[in-house]
């Protein structure tokens, strides 16, 4: 058992991987997901995989922590050697306390209610003496500074937190690697530039290898000192640059016209004997994009569903054309009461049976018109859902995180996609954490925190007041640049 | 070592135990006794040694009853000729003293039972139950955590629920008139609930197995769910009160 100590950052040292002519295939796909990937990676290091949604990035980082073949029946060729052994030697479990990992979503990573019992159930795995264990749990706990919510709750917890525990977890393994799956694709702005600074500070106390699958550097900064971009093909190539490219998004001019098509009027929501929204008011133009942005449980999706009807107003009144506004949750396939895509789309009482047809080309819809609407992508999912709301006739578009854990090419897309929404004249408003997206596409920003509506900014204005950005949670956009004239 | 605290603190596995061997005892008798005095005894025991909330138990309390009386009725009205003195008759039916006992003596069954059953749930922490069993019965690892990590899901997809059911509603399904409507629109919700739901699992059998979970018979344990002699005594009680109601059962009738 190796044991924590404090260490300067030894690059160069020891290899802890090395992965050569790796080629992996699931069993159930024709084509490898990872061809001929071959790259050593020394310990100290802190190692980023970079590539679009379904490249393969998740796959590379399960097959570095032995989950993958294992657990998927995955066909793989070439070595990977772990520690100078070679993967296929270990037992089950024996190299997990040695590289340990930290996933994605906060909601599904733990087994136990408290976060001392899951922290033990962690241990129990290793089999470490009892005697020994509360020692681990109290040295680990200090050190990640953790010590207060040792008898929490660990669901009552905000993603935040969850995401610190199960780091936590991982660094009571006592490991020399450590892998992490997008952990902050769930975190707002600040809350993910306070996770790095903090996984900074640890990493330099304890020498840890550090290998992360991300899809936005932004907020890591300049944390990586190596990246691998997982490219098309499933080929990994090494690349030097470890900052964020920023992401060109097409300006846009604005397509709004001063004529409201909706208000909402000192609305308010109780739900349960508790407020969770106070008199919020806000009007949107024809045409007009709007941003909604504020710390993750301010109340933006309650705002949302109480405009489109979803949830009963305690007070307050709404002003709106023929229809609602539509309302596209996170998960667009919520919306999916049929099995088929047109069906789909056609599904509503009200729906205007004319305009379906040029509603389903202009969304790009008429060649999946007969899929079912669980088995195509992500991108086309919120597309069917934004006609099956649009074929109503209405004038307001309410999108709710559609920017989250989305790969640059989907963020184009969206963009795009938003865009010429707006210009057909509709008035859309987007939840979003993606402050370079949101800067990119907003003629407002109205920024929420804690239930009340702090207020209306105007785009071009808001993203220089720092201190108003922070206390949302949110920072000012690094890089964005626009690209054309 | 508090009075209250007692039933709480017993071994939930032995607990369990006791719990299913009084049932299987009980099943046995088919006096009205029997069933009565233990289901007194089972809330004597209870009042003493717990601090449960009564009120949510009257409240758990009431669909067994119900289902009691409906046993004792229909038992009388239907059930097959037992012989006996006939000690009510109206009309053309005839209710005979063994035949209103056997009666009587299931739908107390059923009340004992219940009794019993609440006791268990009222008084025993889900995550100690399942842990006991892995350590006293052992249960298998794999099927222990598989349980915890699903009892953690409920509130998830609880949550999952309801963000599903607030999109149906904007597609007008779920606000129909009738409630068989509603009902049948149900089968809706199942796809998506579904579909989350293997995600969910698959995430989460993921990081168990990155915490190098294997699902092998563990050696040591955190919190070690010991069997006390405390847990003899109140097993003790229990048996003698479940061995005292069937022999004055059987005396009184």
């Amino acid at each position: 058992m190796i044991k924590l100590q404090e260490k300067p950052i030894p690059i160069n040292t020891s290899m802890v991987m090395e992965l050569s002519n790796v080629t992996f295939r699931f069993p159930e796909d024709d084509e490898p997901i990872l061809q001929d990937v071959s790259f050593t990676i020394h310990q100290g290091e802190r190692v980023v995989i970079t590539g679009p949604s379904g490249s393969g990035k998740s796959t590379l980082l399960y097959l570095m922590n032995r989950l993958y073949p294992e657990s998927c029946d995955g066909i793989l060729s070439g070595s990977i050697t772990l520690f100078g052994k070679n993967q296929a030697d270990y037992l089950p479990g024996e190299v997990n306390a040695r590289i340990a990992t930290v996933f994605q979503d906060p909601d599904s990573q733990f087994c136990m209610p408290t976060v001392e019992e899951e922290m033990a159930f962690t241990l129990e795995n290793l089999n470490v003496p009892r005697a020994e264990m509360e020692k681990r749990i109290v040295e680990a706990l200090d050190t990640t500074r953790l010590t207060h919510l040792r008898h929490t709750l660990i669901q009552t917890l905000s993603g935040g937190m969850k995401q610190r525990v199960a780091t936590a977890c991982a660094i009571l393994m006592e490991p020399e690697v450590l892998l992490l799956d997008e952990p902050l694709s769930h975190l707002d702005p600040l809350t993910a530039q306070e996770y790095v600074g903090w996984l900074d500070e640890l990493q330099k106390k304890y020498g840890w290898t550090v290998v992360a699958v991300e899809h936005r550097l932004d907020a890591w900064k300049d944390f990586f000192n190596r990246r691998l971009k997982v490219i098309s093909g499933g080929f990994v190539e090494q690349s030097d640059s470890v900052v964020a490219a920023p992401i060109l998004f097409n300006k846009r001019n604005t397509s709004m016209v001063e004529e409201t098509v909706f208000e909402a009027l000192d609305v308010s929501v109780e739900l349960k004997g508790k407020t969770l929204l106070h008199n919020a008011s806000i009007k949107l133009r024809h045409g007009e994009i709007a941003v909604l942005a504020g710390p993750n449980g301010s109340g933006k999706s309650t705002l949302f569903k109480a405009i489109c009807g979803i949830l009963p107003l305690s007070q307050g009144r709404i002003i709106s054309r023929q229809t609602l506004p539509g309302y596209v949750p996170q998960s667009p396939e919520h919306l999916f009461v049929t099995q088929r895509v047109e069906d789909e789309v056609l599904f509503s009482k009200r729906a205007e049976p004319r305009i379906v047809g040029d509603l389903m080309k202009r969304l790009r819809l008429d060649d999946i018109h007969d899929a079912h609407p669980f088995a195509i992508s992500h991108g086309q999912k919120r597309r069917t859902a934004i006609a099956a709301m649009l074929v109503e006739k209405r004038s307001v578009l309410l999108l709710d995180e559609p920017t989250s854990g989305q790969d640059e090419a989907a963020l184009n897309e969206l963009h795009q996609l938003i865009r010429t929404r707006a210009e057909e004249g509709l008035a859309v408003l987007v939840i979003t954490h993606d402050m370079e997206f949101a800067a990119s596409i907003a003629d407002t920003v109205f920024l929420l925190k804690e239930g009340l509506l702090t207020g209306e900014f105007n785009a071009a204005d808001v993203w220089k007041d720092e201190k108003l950005l922070r206390e949302h949670s949110l920072l000012p956009p690094i890089g964005g640049g626009l690209r054309g004239t | 070592m508090v009075l209250n605290e007692q039933l709480h603190e017993m071994n939930p596995a032995i607990k369990f135990l006791v719990v299913v061997v009084s049932m299987l005892t009980l099943a046995w008798f088919f006096n009205p006794w029997t069933p009565a005095i233990f289901f007194v005894g089972i809330v004597l025991i209870q009042l003493v040694c717990s601090r449960i909330n009564w009120k949510l138990w009257l409240l758990m309390m009431i669909p067994f009853v119900i289902t009691a009386f409906g046993y004792l009725w229909t038992t009388i009205l239907f059930a097959a000729e037992a012989g006996g003195t006939v000690i009510w008759s109206w009309k053309h039916i005839e209710v005979t003293d063994e035949q209103f006992a056997r009666a009587l003596s299931l739908s107390f069954r059923v009340i004992a039972f219940s009794s019993i059953s609440l006791l268990f749930a009222f008084t025993t922490r889900p995550v100690n139950f399942v842990m006991s069993l892995m350590q006293q019965f052992r249960l298998s690892p794999k099927l222990a955590y598989g349980i915890m990590v699903g009892y953690q899901f409920l509130p998830v997809v609880k949550e999952e629920f309801v963000q599903i059911r607030h999109a149906h509603r904007l597609r007008g399904v779920g606000d129909e008139k009738w409630w068989w409507q509603r009902l049948f629109g149900m089968r809706r919700m199942l796809i998506p609930l579904l579909a989350a739901a293997v995600r969910k699992a698959e995430r989460a059998a993921f990081a168990m197995e990155a915490r190098a979970f294997t699902g092998e018979p563990r050696t040591e344990f955190f919190k070690p769910v010991t069997v006390r002699f405390n847990d003899w005594v109140l097993t003790a009680l229990f048996l003698t009160l479940l061995i005292s109601s069937s022999i004055l059962g059987v005396l009184l009738t």
